[in-house]
């Protein structure tokens, strides 16, 4: 894309967001929404392939739908209380209709189904931006309508997203659809406790990001899009499969790694507010995506598979020079657990 | 009688968009946008919003609607989809008219008082003002919506990008 205009799409891109979340009023919000969406749809599209073009398409849609919604319900609560303000959602028909405006721009189950295929349609750092960023706008909505939020909807979506997340991943060998139902399952988690302790869910969703950016990190410097690919590069970059095994363990909440905190604070939430059989189930389900994130630290790190070369390393081995930050994600991701009793004093 | 006139200008308005929603060629699309823009700014100047309606009469139907007549004039194929070509069109068209039926029905409830928009409209009062409030609110963009005016206009601006970036091709 020309300079000139791949500025001005990130400008809108990031502009977007950060109007929706210094917004009050039901329109500015909207507003910048729809700067985020469609200035990514050009992003989405930048390789201009026949998969980009229905991947672009695909998020288009759906995500107008959702905005649509998100018109009808702002409306709905304007005409019924009579006032525009972000926080104050006290019509309960229209915070459902926000509601599922937002789990669908999220792409939370029963909307999830346009979230592989989106991000598999395109290069690896417009999934990323897909993956992230674009989660930051409705989940600060989300957050400021949480206390009127309906519970039952809220919690069959949680634990029908980590469930489909889990289950999904598992028949995957793409990495990019592997991350889009890992991002799936850790919105489930995120949604099952923003209606009893909406701060954790704004931790949840800060740990989630940190794992899959330095993921996604490692997977943009690596050039490997599926696992077959992921098993070579223990020749080019050896150190870093070792720090895809923390990321990843780290992502399916093992302890003493970070990812544990989120899962330990969210099942700890749930108990007290006595939803046990729920969180009961939300755990056994962790293990799905558990499962399938071993599986990439199998192929890349913990086995070798046969390859074509037999050197250990490579001749030459050169360093990537940009690292967006990997060293310090990959430290939060594994030494911030011990920090839990400073991010408990947040509440 | 007027009010009568209102409500059937809304429901022309939701029946010339299911005539343009089922897919046909872009040529209805056309069609569709002028009947539905006319009727809406028929709803529009009901409530006293002159000003505002015939603005929509003459930027949109009589600046973009013409450019896209001629776009579409020149793009149209031998034999374009009309609303009778395909089962799925037409079937598309006709659940679209029959959901807007039943709305229809279900909105009269066997009422009289229901052909008006009592019930569809919050009415905020009879105040006594110097400025009709359309022109008020024409002028309050620039003065005190000069926030939104920036973002309406730089997400205008923007958009003649990426749709210049999407048609690209190859």
């Amino acid at each position: 894309m020309n300079p000139l205009a791949s500025i001005i799409m990130s400008s809108t891109l990031i502009s977007g967001t950060l109007i929706t979340l210094i917004s009050s009023h039901w329109l500015m919000a909207w507003m910048g929404l729809e700067m985020n969406m469609f200035a990514i749809i050009p992003m989405i599209m930048k390789n201009n392939s026949p998969r980009a073009i229905e991947a672009a398409t695909k998020y288009f849609l759906i995500q107008a739908s959702a905005s649509m919604l998100l018109l009808m319900a702002a409306s709905l609560n304007f005409m019924y209380s009579g006032q525009w303000t972000l926080t104050e959602m006290n019509v309960s028909m229209a915070s459902l209709i926000m509601l599922i405006a937002m789990l669908m721009k999220l792409g939370m189950a029963p909307f999830h189904f346009w979230v592989p295929e989106v991000t598999q349609g395109t290069v690896l750092l417009t999934s990323l931006i897909i993956l992230t960023w674009q989660k930051l706008a409705p989940l600060a909505i989300l957050f400021q309508i949480a206390p009127s939020i309906n519970v039952n909807i809220i919690l069959t979506t949680a634990i029908l997203s980590i469930l489909i997340g889990g289950w999904g991943g598992l028949n995957q060998t793409q990495l990019r659809k592997i991350m889009a139902y890992s991002s799936i399952a850790h919105m489930g988690w995120m949604a099952a406790v923003m209606i009893y302790n909406p701060t954790l869910m704004l931790l949840n969703l800060l740990l989630y990001l940190i794992f899959t950016f330095s993921a996604f990190t490692i997977l943009i410097k690596c050039s490997s899009t599926s696992t077959s690919m992921l098993t070579m590069t223990w020749n080019s970059y050896p150190l870093m499969v070792s720090v895809l095994l923390i990321i990843l363990l780290s992502m399916g909440g093992l302890p003493p790694l970070t990812g544990f905190v989120p899962k330990w604070l969210i099942i700890y939430e749930l108990i007290k507010n006595t939803n046990i059989a729920m969180t009961l189930t939300m755990s056994i389900l962790a293990l799905l995506n558990l499962f399938f994130y071993l599986r990439l630290i199998y192929a890349s790190s913990l086995t070798l598979f046969p390859t074509s070369s037999n050197l250990k390393f490579k001749w030459k081995i050169n360093t990537p020079n940009k690292m967006y930050f990997l060293p310090t994600m990959v430290s939060i991701s594994l030494l911030f657990l011990p920090v839990s009793p400073m991010i408990l004093m947040l509440n | 009688m007027v009010k009568f006139i209102l409500f059937m200008m809304s429901v022309l308005f939701v029946v010339s968009f299911v005539g343009f929603s089922c897919k046909p060629s872009p040529i209805y699309g056309g069609l569709g946008l002028i009947i539905g823009g006319g009727v809406g700014c028929g709803v529009v100047l009901y409530f006293g919003g002159a000003f505002l309606g015939l603005m929509v009469f003459l930027v949109y139907l009589g600046g973009m609607l013409v450019v896209f007549g001629y776009t579409t004039a020149m793009a149209t194929e031998e034999f374009p989809e009309i609303w009778m070509s395909s089962t799925t069109v037409m079937g598309s068209l006709c659940l679209g008219l029959l959901a807007e039926g039943l709305i229809v029905v279900y909105l009269k409830g066997g009422d009289e008082k229901m052909w008006g928009a009592e019930s569809l409209v919050m009415f905020s009062g009879e105040e006594v003002g110097f400025i009709r409030e359309d022109y008020l609110a024409g002028s309050i963009l620039y003065s005190g919506g000069n926030w939104m005016l920036l973002l309406s206009g730089w997400c205008l601006f923007v958009s003649v990008f990426i749709v210049m970036e999407i048609t690209r091709g190859r």
